[in-house]
């Protein structure tokens, strides 16, 4: 048996509500808000820090790979999945793949990982998604473009949801177009473009896999469909024959249209609330379509989602247009002049990257960064290198107005981390009022700066989301 | 066994540029000025300075980082020179060697010079060089110290009031010092409404950023009778060095500096003092920030840890209090020029202890302490200074 063994969302903690849009273009709204990055996080980040919680759902299982899902990848020449796999501490010897320019990338790597576990008794491989798309300002698009990211771990022990059948076309049709130049979509969308480039490869695939599998439609439990807009999906699944409630609630009123990452987002809200027997369905399109189909499995019963889309609420309303703008381009129109070499990258990835300390086997204190000599006993030769814990509590912190930001005060935290080691981080997703010594913390990976064409990244913390 | 300092160096000549924004002298311009003007109050010639120590922290245009600068300024040729720099407490720690070498007798005399041009630079606040570029993302001067702050507060409680006491303290102080960088009284509102910079500390809970200078010469005891009538000797010094990033050690507490303890317990020892309140009649302390102040009399030992707060409340550090803290107006009034300071405060125990303060000065002052910090508490230098009878 093969299928998902683990599954996670991460939405950003920033939301701008679309009547905010509405009044700085003077038009009108579809309502509702979208779910948005601050400077400091793309769509790296919200893989990462998906990979990471869906890690946290897994039992032990060794991991085999990473495939990383993205049309808004950091880095266009550097592979990401590489970068994630670091971050989530995964042996050098997984698979890395980067999956790019498609809606459908992350269907495409799910069932690219399917296939890779054959053989591969044991162990995960994880497909990880994120999009954080720049719309035009006024535009149709930055109305309905929200970012998440999400990850799914496939695998061949404990599964959740066995893989039934998957199929998939292609069609090189004119929808959206984003050339390596461009920095926003040029978009064909129409009547047309609706039935020729989503309706009709969506149908095709889905009906094929559902055919694949001996399945209905009236079989489906639920049908995570990925939509170009508000409603398209709901016309989809009438062509299809499914019920209204058999189809997966798009999240457009919290989140917005969340591209490559939608329908690993969709999968794994829908595997939220997933009973043991369900026929789950997800299928996303872009130059074609992806068709998965799952069979949920009873190890669901025990299965412990990471943090649950309930608990995921928006932490932080932008108060305007202005501030959301404000809040997503802060790094993008400065280079604010960090240059490192790749000497030290190097020789401080375990460190910076991996969050990896050091240990004293004499007397157990765990500290970081990696060091010779022990901050404790002053021992030299009695240190080991570890993985440090990545939740923790907050020893001490500054509101500190005078480093430079677009939302002063930036809050700095001393976090004492759970298994021991201090680390001095950002703390972000958080109001400076409710900055307290002693409150628990999530460390995720951010941001910091830019410069020397680098984007550079680190660890940041925010409140504790009880993981 | 250790040799003891004690008795075997004199400070015979002192001097500090006005402190400010210097927008009109370079770097090497005031160091001309004040170590010129510390060989003129010794009655010496540059020429006779046998080697000479510099104090500088944050090279900028005009140099700084080596010891040319300082040969290149008063054309001190074919002499020893050495750079120091040791966080903030430079200017103190290039006093502590420059001391050590006249008492190890490989030197009669000596200059100490210390200078800093933090005014010509294009970022606000403290240039902070060569910090890592991802363990100490986001640090700032005022950030770094309202970690400790908040831990303390939390600890023990305590009001901004507490610290705008110190602010006003120190700012009167400096109103009564023509050198100083701020010579302006403040009330406690007026600090309390002030704009916060890293919560507790508003803008006057900082010290402010400042160009200057400051020199000291320094000879064998035995030979200082035949430049000044009084005489004043080292009575003890100490340097402690902990952590630059405490905020990754998990052994700090957060509620004080173990390196101003460790520091002034070695100047104590040399200098044979065992109660501080009673044996010291003044001291020149490292205020970066009104809270270090606080911490600053517990860890000197001037009361318990988490009784800073009742020490200024009852006045007791106040220009007419047992103990004055900062009669020259601290680093934050007189300014902060980092290389600067610690021999700036060399240059005010010396003039306090002739009896040369003007308004400022304190009543008997014989016996006086210069502390400084630098970092977080990563760095701490302590000198004791007297006026033998």
């Amino acid at each position: 048996m093969k299928g998902i063994v683990a599954h996670a969302v991460r939405l950003p903690a920033y939301s701008v509500s679309r009547d905010e849009i509405a009044r700085a273009w003077q038009t009108s709204s579809p309502g509702g808000q979208k779910r948005c990055v601050r400077f400091d996080e793309d769509s790296l980040t919200l893989a990462a820090t998906a990979a990471q919680d869906c890690l946290s759902s897994l039992g032990s299982s060794s991991v085999g790979g990473l495939l990383f899902a993205s049309t808004t990848a950091p880095h266009l020449e550097r592979l990401n999945a590489s970068l994630i796999a670091a971050v989530c501490d995964f042996p050098e010897t997984c698979v890395t793949m980067d999956f790019a320019s498609s809606l459908r990338s992350a269907t495409s790597g799910l069932q690219t990982a399917l296939s890779l576990i054959e053989g591969r008794q044991g162990e995960s491989l994880f497909v990880c998604a994120a999009d954080t798309r720049e719309a035009e300002p006024n535009s149709g698009e930055e109305m309905l473009f929200g970012d998440a990211g999400a990850a799914v771990a496939v695998g061949n022990q404990n599964v959740i949801a066995e893989l039934v059948s998957a199929a998939t076309v292609y069609d090189d049709f004119l929808d959206t177009v984003r050339r390596d130049r461009d920095e926003f979509i040029t978009s064909f969308a129409s009547k047309f473009s609706t039935d020729r480039g989503y309706l009709a490869p969506m149908q095709s695939a889905i009906q094929s896999a559902l055919k694949q599998g001996s399945l209905t439609a009236q079989q489906v439990s639920k049908a995570a469909l990925t939509s170009p807009d508000k409603r398209s999906h709901l016309q989809l699944a009438k062509k299809l024959g499914l019920a209204e409630n058999q189809v997966q609630d798009i999240l457009f009123n919290d989140v917005g249209l969340t591209g490559a990452a939608m329908p690993l987002v969709l999968l794994s809200v829908a595997l939220e609330s997933a009973q043991s027997g369900d026929i789950i369905l997800v299928a996303a399109y872009g130059n074609g379509a992806d068709a998965l189909v799952f069979r949920v499995t009873d190890s669901i019963r025990k299965y412990k989602s990471s943090v649950a889309i309930s608990r995921q609420a928006a932490r932080v309303l932008y108060a305007s247009y202005t501030q959301y703008r404000k809040a997503r381009d802060y790094f993008r129109h400065a280079d604010n002049g960090l240059e490192i070499s790749n000497v030290l990258y190097a020789k401080e990835e375990h460190q910076n990257i991996r969050l990896h300390g050091s240990e004293c086997s004499h007397c157990g204190t765990r500290q970081f960064p990696v060091t010779q000599v022990c901050v404790s006993c002053k021992r030299a030769d009695q240190l080991r290198e570890v993985a440090l814990g990545r939740t923790g509590t907050v020893f001490t912190f500054a509101q500190d107005e005078l480093y430079p930001s677009p939302f002063p005060p930036t809050l700095m935290a001393v976090v004492d981390l759970n298994g021991g080691g201090r680390i001095y981080c950002e703390l972000v997703d958080c109001s400076p009022s409710d900055v307290r010594i002693g409150m628990p913390v999530d460390l995720m990976f951010r941001k910091i700066k830019e410069g020397g064409g680098l984007y550079h990244y680190y660890w940041k913390c925010c409140p504790g989301r009880g993981l | 066994m250790t040799r003891s300092l004690t008795q075997e160096v004199a400070v015979i000549g002192v001097s500090c540029t006005k402190f400010g924004e210097n927008f009109d002298q370079s770097l090497q311009e005031m160091m001309v000025e004040a170590g010129t003007a510390a060989c003129q109050d010794a009655g010496i010639s540059v020429d006779d300075v046998q080697a000479a120590w510099l104090g500088t922290f944050s090279p900028g245009f005009g140099g700084g980082k080596a010891t040319i600068t300082l040969s290149d300024a008063l054309k001190m040729r074919g002499r020893p020179i050495t750079r120091v720099e040791n966080y903030c407490a430079t200017g103190t720690d290039a006093f502590r060697n420059a001391a050590a070498a006249v008492a190890a007798g490989k030197y009669e005399i000596v200059m100490v010079l210390g200078a800093e041009k933090l005014r010509d630079r294009a970022v606000r606040g403290l240039q902070r060089e060569g910090i890592h570029p991802y363990l100490e993302a986001g640090s700032t001067a005022p950030g770094l110290f309202a970690l400790f702050a908040n831990r303390y507060i939390h600890t023990f409680g305590m009001d901004r009031r507490i610290l705008a006491k110190v602010a006003v303290k120190n700012h009167a102080n400096g109103a009564l010092n023509p050198k100083a960088h701020f010579q302006t009284k403040v009330t406690e509102e007026q600090v309390l409404k002030a704009p916060v910079i890293a919560y507790p500390f508003g803008l006057f809970d900082c010290c402010p950023t400042t160009d200057g200078a400051a020199a000291a010469i320094l000879c064998r005891a035995d030979m200082a009778s035949k430049f000044r009538k009084e005489l004043i000797l080292l009575r003890g010094s100490g340097l402690a060095v902990m952590s630059g990033k405490p905020f990754l050690d998990p052994t700090v507490d957060y509620l004080g500096f173990p390196s101003t303890q460790a520091a002034a317990q070695q100047a104590y020892r040399q200098a044979g003092i065992s109660d501080p309140v009673k044996e010291l009649d003044f001291c020149e302390v490292h205020d970066c920030f009104t809270w270090t102040e606080i911490t600053n009399y517990e860890d000197l030992g001037f009361c318990n840890k988490g009784e800073g707060a009742k020490f200024i409340e009852e006045g007791r550090s106040s220009l007419t209090g047992d103990v004055p803290f900062n009669p020259s107006g601290g680093l934050k009034s007189f300014g902060h020029p980092v290389g600067a300071t610690g021999v700036r405060m060399i240059y005010e125990i010396v003039t306090q202890l002739r009896g040369e303060a003007g308004a400022r000065q304190v009543k008997d002052a014989k016996v006086g302490l210069a502390h400084n910090l630098g970092g977080p508490g990563a760095v701490a230098c302590v000198v004791i200074l007297g006026r033998e009878a």
